[in-house]
């Protein structure tokens, strides 16, 4: 857009177009969209208004583009489904109608609306009405607004060397990009590294995993950073910052893994690699095929640890000289710009479950202990021994949904490996010993992909029988360490007591203790189960909700190997395009300074997330850097001055909206201000999943709660609304860092003005919904329904009395 | 690796390799400490008794952690103190 065409829409009449959509009947069935459409031609600056059956279509767009050049429409509003869906749709509309897209609104009437009061078309007609209101109101003051480009960095860090890290880094190694992978164990290969075999053909797991390992380790486009973490992350999306931590080695890459130091280290201790069932010395390598295959000293076992040389035989005995004891840990910077998140699961720890016995009876194992097991290269050479008595079970009994699938232990969700892995580890059992015995305790068995039906059938066939039922517990004969299983079979409606040489416990998966870290360094997003949240469950489901930051792998949720290195491959492809673009723009959303109002008092630059403003204390002058900033709006909330705003969310466009919704019954009413990533998109939720709640409710979205200013809430109020609900994100989820702690800073400021003035402050609501509490949503709107009820006219009166100075300026 | 040990290792006897015995010649100790508090593994403590310098002498905790660097050896001043391979395991009978 030229300078004169700028010029021009700012001092044009508002010529706003609205288009109300049927969607079928997902609006129509609830709403009359006739009638809103009737209501909106009445809007002051509403020179066209119709309903149609689909405006997305073509034949829907094509249609606003015919008015937009013949009716000389230069502001549009579409009410419709949720802007987190289709704004890039119309935006693009607009913009191919010549069109700045920032002069589009969009008005949420089918979440929001049609879908959540089903049975009351009454009163969705009027919240339809207020709805469509509240967006011509903003999109009078709607202002065209240019977006700036910003470089990508053609480099990207990998986090997790599992099979989904190698996958992701490979992929994007051999498109020609840097790749720096990070990895926190010595070596990778991660949990692939410690399956024996894979299902459901059957390969042997670090045969095919190896070959992939040793291409990382020799890929000149990747930098592998083994035994080391990510401390830091600083910037945005094409330009992160990153620190990682390398902790000391102890040896250096002289190392020609030849052994001779462990030969003569006298620190024995379990190896973790195996599960503990097998010993490592103090410097050591977690496996044969390790990557870097250089050796390791634990230094909290090694005798030198506290800085003194008490021991140095393994000095001694390496030729190469290659151990070096004065090696320090290491910061390493880095400058990347997409970052694949694949971390990975951790896995159940049964012991919580007291009833099975597990870590009191030593014949009761986990199906990760198994693994190493059957494993011809771990502790027992591939027998599958007892470890009471070291001999070979005859009856085996595998136990299904251990830690998954189970409110009980708070893991709800079913870990999607384990019943292919007992089938699998079954019929490993059968090819080595045939005439075992086993037997499988399952809930249900889920054998869902490709080739995993002929493996269940092949099991059955060779004799392993499945028994519905979970047993209900396990005892042990003190004297023969066997077990018994005590449960019912829910198909034969019978009790079973079954005794079994050895229990295999199929554990299911589970979010990294550590997640809470990457979380918090990255501003990523977590559902209920603790996995990182993808941006849209089906559409996006590599990317995070942050721009430029992928998942690969488990971290997203329990996958097998072949899901994890799919997705690893379509994050690497993600990361690619961004890179080879090379430019990404931010959204005009970022905060206009008024110097002349400015008092250089400094508040928004401390509450700014992302280090995006800068102060010059002579000059009393604010500068925004645009491209660090991420466009929460908080400077312009804790603004006192008028001195800043947000571009697209500016003070007059709230303030037009809670004017709108206020403007009739607003003694009936709840003005409720949502952060677009968090709670709209848990109200978004509730209506997909069409969670009814009363309809009191309007909502005002903001990019983050963060955005609300107090003078919003007290406007609200002045206005007489019967109570305000300001939703965000999590403590500690929310997407501009820590935005949301002024959210509750303001609220509680509010609160606490509200009792000074013997007002019920019960009116002026706080709640943190992700945007997977859809239910929690809808609840506190039904919980507040029952405020706006009983608020009395006196009592609102009273309140705009306290509140009046908030209508200055208006 | 995350998950928590509960079985014990397999081979486990070979975490039990040394069996050792430490030696004080206690009236050539002084007490100056240096085998506890250098000790890599925390074998020694001080105890109670009093030698004829009129000084507490070590005194071993937990010899089952002891691996036989013999850095206490190093330390000690006055040659007081040695370690020795035991030749077999001893069982404890108690």
């Amino acid at each position: 857009m030229t300078e004169d065409q700028k010029q021009q829409s700012k001092q044009d009449e508002p010529r706003i177009g609205v288009y109300v959509c049927h969607c079928g009947l997902n609006i129509a069935g609830s709403v009359d969209c006739a009638e809103v459409a009737k209501f909106a031609a009445t809007l002051p600056h509403v020179v066209l208004a119709q309903d149609n059956r689909y405006t997305c279509s073509d034949q829907g767009q094509a249609g606003i583009q015919k008015d937009i050049k013949e009716k000389k429409l230069n502001r549009v509003v579409v009410a419709s489904c949720s802007p987190r869906l289709h704004e890039p749709t119309f935006r693009k509309t607009c913009e191919d109608a010549g069109l700045n897209k920032y002069l589009f609104e969009m008005a949420n009437i089918r979440e929001h609306c049609s879908w959540v009061h089903l049975y009351d078309r009454k009163a969705g007609t009027e919240k339809a009405k207020d709805l469509v209101k509240m967006a011509v109101a903003k999109a009078t003051l709607l202002q065209p607004a240019e977006e700036i480009e910003v470089p990508i960095t053609r480099k990207v860090l990998v986090i997790g060397g599992g099979v989904a890290g190698i996958q992701a880094a490979l992929d994007l190694a051999d498109t020609g990009y840097k790749v720096y992978l990070v990895e926190k164990e010595p070596s990778i290969g991660g949990m692939m590294a410690r399956i024996d075999k894979t299902f459901p053909t059957m390969d042997c797991s670090i045969c095919i995993l190896a070959p992939k390992m040793s291409d990382i380790g020799h890929h000149p486009n990747v930098e592998l950073l083994t035994n080391s973490e990510v401390s830091e992350v600083k910037g945005y999306i094409g330009n992160f910052h990153v620190k990682v931590l390398k902790k000391a080695r102890y040896v250096t890459k002289d190392c020609t893994a030849c052994g001779e130091c462990v030969k003569v280290c006298p620190i024995v201790t379990a190896n973790e690699f195996d599960v503990g069932l097998a010993t490592r010395h103090g410097i050591y390598t977690p496996f044969a095929q390790a990557v870097p295959s250089t050796y390791i000293i634990d230094m909290n076992l090694c005798l030198n640890k506290d800085g003194v040389i008490v021991c140095d035989k393994c000095i001694k005995a390496c030729e190469r000289q290659a151990i070096k004891f004065e090696m320090k840990p290491e910061i390493q910077e880095m400058e990347v710009g997409t970052i694949v998140v694949a971390t990975g699961a951790d896995v159940f720890d049964p012991s919580v479950i007291p009833d099975y016995g597990y870590g009191k009876f030593p014949n009761v194992i986990t199906s990760l202990e198994f693994e190493r097991l059957i494993n011809a290269g771990g502790p027992s050479g591939g027998h599958l021994i007892r470890p009471s008595d070291k001999q070979i079970p005859k009856r085996v009994a595998f136990i299904q949904c251990v830690g998954s699938r189970s409110e009980k232990t708070g893991k709800p969700y079913c870990s999607n490996v384990c019943c292919m892995n007992t089938i699998k580890d079954s019929l490993l059992i059968k090819e080595h010993w045939p005439d075992t015995e086993i037997y499988v305790f399952y809930v249900d068995i889920r054998a869902y992909g490709k080739g995993f039906e002929d493996l269940y059938k092949r099991a059955r066939k060779e004799g392993v029988v499945f028994i519905r039922g979970l047993p209900a517990e396990i005892r042990e004969d003190k004297r023969t360490h066997n077990l018994w299983l005590i449960g019912e079979n829910t198909l034969k409606s019978e009790l079973y007591r079954t005794n079994a040489d050895m229990v295999i416990l199929s554990i299911g998966l589970e979010a990294r203790k550590d997640s809470e870290t990457i979380q918090r360094l990255l501003t990523l997003s977590r559902n209920q189960d603790g996995f990182f949240l993808e941006a849209h469950p089906k559409l996006r489901p590599v990317d995070a909700a942050t721009g430029g930051i992928f998942f690969a792998g488990c971290a997203e949720s329990p996958k097998d190997i072949k899901d994890s290195v799919t997705q690893a491959s379509a994050a690497a492809a993600r990361a690619g395009i961004l890179m080879a673009k090379g430019k990404v723009t931010v959204e005009a959303i970022t905060p206009i300074p008024f110097p002349e109002k400015c008092k250089a008092c400094g508040l928004c630059i401390k509450v700014c997330p992302y280090n995006a403003l800068t102060l010059d204390k002579e000059k009393k002058r604010v500068t925004v850097i645009e491209a660090a900033c991420g466009g929460c709006g908080t400077c312009a909330a804790e603004c006192t001055f008028g001195a800043l705003t947000q571009s697209h969310f500016t003070d007059e466009q709230i303030i037009a909206q809670i004017d709108a919704i206020t403007e009739y019954d607003a003694n009936k009413k709840t003005v409720a201000f949502c952060c677009n990533w968090c709670s709209y998109a848990g109200a978004d939720f509730a209506g997909v999943s069409r969670m009814q709640y009363p309809a009191h409710a309007r909502i005002i979205r903001t990019m983050c709660s963060g955005r609300v200013s107090i003078k919003f809430i007290e406007r609200a109020f002045a206005r007489g609304a019967a109570a305000v609900l300001v939703s965000g994100c999590h403590i500690g989820d929310c997407h501009y860092i820590n935005a949301n702690y002024q959210t509750q800073k303001r609220v509680e400021r509010t609160w606490k003005k509200m009792e000074q003035n013997g007002l019920n402050k019960e009116r002026l609501q706080l709640l943190w919904a992700s945007a997977a509490e859809g239910e929690k949503f809808a609840t506190k709107i039904r919980e507040m329904q029952s405020i706006v009820e009983n608020v009395k006219p006196e009592e609102i009166e009273k309140t705009q009395k306290v509140f009046e100075k908030a209508l200055e300026g208006s | 690796m995350p998950e928590r040990i509960r079985h014990p290792p397999l081979d486990k006897e070979k975490m039990e390799q040394v069996q050792t015995e430490i030696h004080l010649i206690e009236d050539q100790c002084k007490g100056c400490g240096y085998c506890i508090e250098y000790c890599p593994r925390k074998v020694l403590e001080e105890s109670n008794e009093i030698n004829a310098r009129g000084v507490h002498i070590p005194k071993v905790s937990d010899i089952s952690k002891c691996i036989m660097c013999s850095f206490c050896t190093a330390v000690c001043p006055d040659f007081a103190i040695f370690v020795e391979e035991k030749p077999a395991r001893k069982v404890k009978e108690d």
